[in-house]
């Protein structure tokens, strides 16, 4: 069976793209499937770094599309995942070395070898965002509940449309406290406005800032409760479509609940 | 104008469900009837039951010659339905206003434009119509109307009615909360206010633009139907 090909993206910059592609990717192999993690974000190479696979790139995307080495020979396998692999994007190179039909090619090739590729793209909607989207087969939407992130999610969402993709939306760093304060959208305002099947909520997690520097996946850390939230994507992705979505919750303490009681502030 | 004297007096064009036929009536009738059977000769088994329109141009006082060839066509060539063109009427304004309303959109041209789903950040809807969105407008997006808008759900986009000097066009929306409305040359910016959850629609008055609740304001009241084209 042929391979699908899942593009991340979201329009704006620091939503956590890099992040929730390195999960769902690694959670998808946990899961048993053959899995490819390929970065479409040449020039700011960071994927790798996240999975700490940084030392180990001999060859990157680019040299495969320009056909410099095999798709074998690029990707990178993670030594604690079984069947997770990194494809690399390019330091050097920019964004406009890539073309559509380049990028087509080498799909056609990933799919035949892996069940799963996931495409982590480039903030923007330029080249780099028409490079990942142009073979994919699904599109993940990441969106943080503030209201730039879901003003940009909604062109990319736009765009997607145009290109006959039906894009599902993942609501990234919740914090429920603040949602119930009203300092921050909740999720289902940002629904609102999105229109878009909701495939997970991750809640804001200090852990995931320390697994990014120490290049360890955040689905392997147990107390993780964003890596929970990835890994429940990754199955509702691997076909448990009713799987029904954790809401993040804000658990008072005792000593809150009193407070509030007696109308003092929390 | 350039007349040729040698111009066919009987023309024949293939039209839709049959033929159109335009005849030379400055000619004599003989030499019409002449050439238009060698026409519909040379045509055969395609004018079996096919729709003639004959075109006299001004066919007052041909009549005579008209139901000559009608019946000379339906006999010999067995053709289906002979008429005279379809005349071009115009309608004076009153009569189209008491125009039946069960009847009267069969013939009404449209003028507004019609969308359904969502106007997503980034997507620009730009024409000389009034426009009505069956869905919400989000913020980034973008309306540019002749005429009226009417958004039957939430308007957080940009809009610009009347597109460009018409002042009486209205912005209606169920939920009311655009991030800058326009109304011909009259420019507001968004309120800073949490929208209500009431109908409202803004229209120009005293050079500003007012926003008022659609239930206690009817703006549609005075509005003939059909609009005078």
């Amino acid at each position: 069976m042929e391979g699908k090909i899942i593009v991340v993206t979201s329009g704006k910059g620091g939503v956590g793209k890099t992040t929730a592609t390195s999960s769902i990717g690694a959670a998808l192999a946990l899961e048993g499937n053959r899995v490819a993690i390929v970065d479409m974000d040449i020039g700011l190479r960071n994927l790798d770094v996240v999975m700490g696979l940084e030392n180990r790139i001999v060859f990157n995307i680019v040299d495969v599309v320009l056909g410099r080495c095999k798709v074998e020979q690029a990707a990178i396998r993670d030594r604690r995942i079984e069947n997770l692999f990194l494809i690399p994007a390019s330091q050097s190179d920019n964004k406009d070395v890539l073309t559509t039909a380049g990028v087509e090619r080498v799909a056609k090739q990933l799919r035949a070898k892996f069940d799963y590729i996931i495409m982590d793209s480039p903030a923007g909607i330029e080249r780099g965002f028409e490079n990942s989207v142009v073979s994919a087969d699904e599109a993940l939407v990441i969106c943080t509940p503030d209201v730039s992130a879901v003003r940009d999610a909604d062109r990319v969402i736009g765009l997607l449309y145009a290109r006959s993709l039906n894009p599902k939306l993942i609501v990234n760093r919740i914090e429920p406290a603040r949602v119930m304060r009203g300092e921050m959208l909740s999720h289902e305002d940002v629904l609102e406005v999105l229109s878009i099947d909701l495939v997970g909520l991750v809640p804001m997690d200090e852990k995931v800032l320390i697994s990014s520097n120490t290049g360890t996946p955040l689905v392997l850390q147990s107390d993780s409760k964003a890596g929970a939230a990835f890994r429940r994507i990754a199955r509702r992705l691997n076909g448990e479509e009713d799987l029904p979505i954790e809401m993040p919750v804000y658990k008072t303490s005792m000593w809150q609940k009193i407070s509030k009681t007696f109308g003092l502030k929390p | 104008m350039i007349h040729f004297e040698n111009a066919a007096p009987v023309k024949l064009k293939g039209v839709g469900g049959g033929f159109w036929v335009t005849l030379d009536t400055s000619r004599s009738e003989e030499l019409l009837i002449t050439e238009m059977d060698k026409l519909f000769t040379k045509l055969r088994h395609l004018a079996v039951n096919a729709n003639v329109v004959i075109d006299m141009g001004d066919a007052r006082g041909h009549e005579p010659l008209f139901s000559l060839i009608k019946t000379r066509l339906i006999e010999k060539f067995e053709v289906g339905r002979v008429t005279t063109p379809p005349q071009k009427q115009s309608v004076p304004t009153q009569r189209i206003r008491q125009r039946d309303l069960s009847k009267g959109w069969n013939h009404h041209r449209s003028d507004v434009l019609m969308l359904r789903g969502r106007v997503r950040s980034g997507q620009k809807i730009d024409t000389g119509k009034h426009v009505v969105i069956f869905g919400d407008v989000n913020p980034g997006a973008e309306i540019i109307a002749g005429g009226d808008v009417v958004v039957l759900g939430r308007l957080a986009g940009k809009v610009h009615a009347g597109n460009p000097k018409n002042e009486t066009a209205i912005v209606f929306a169920l939920v009311f909360d655009p991030t800058s409305v326009k109304i011909g040359s009259v420019t507001a910016a968004g309120s800073e206010e949490i929208s209500h959850t009431i109908p409202e629609f803004a229209c120009v008055k005293d050079g500003g633009i007012l926003v008022q609740d659609y239930m206690k304001t009817h703006p549609f009241r005075k509005m003939p139907w059909p609009e005078p084209v």
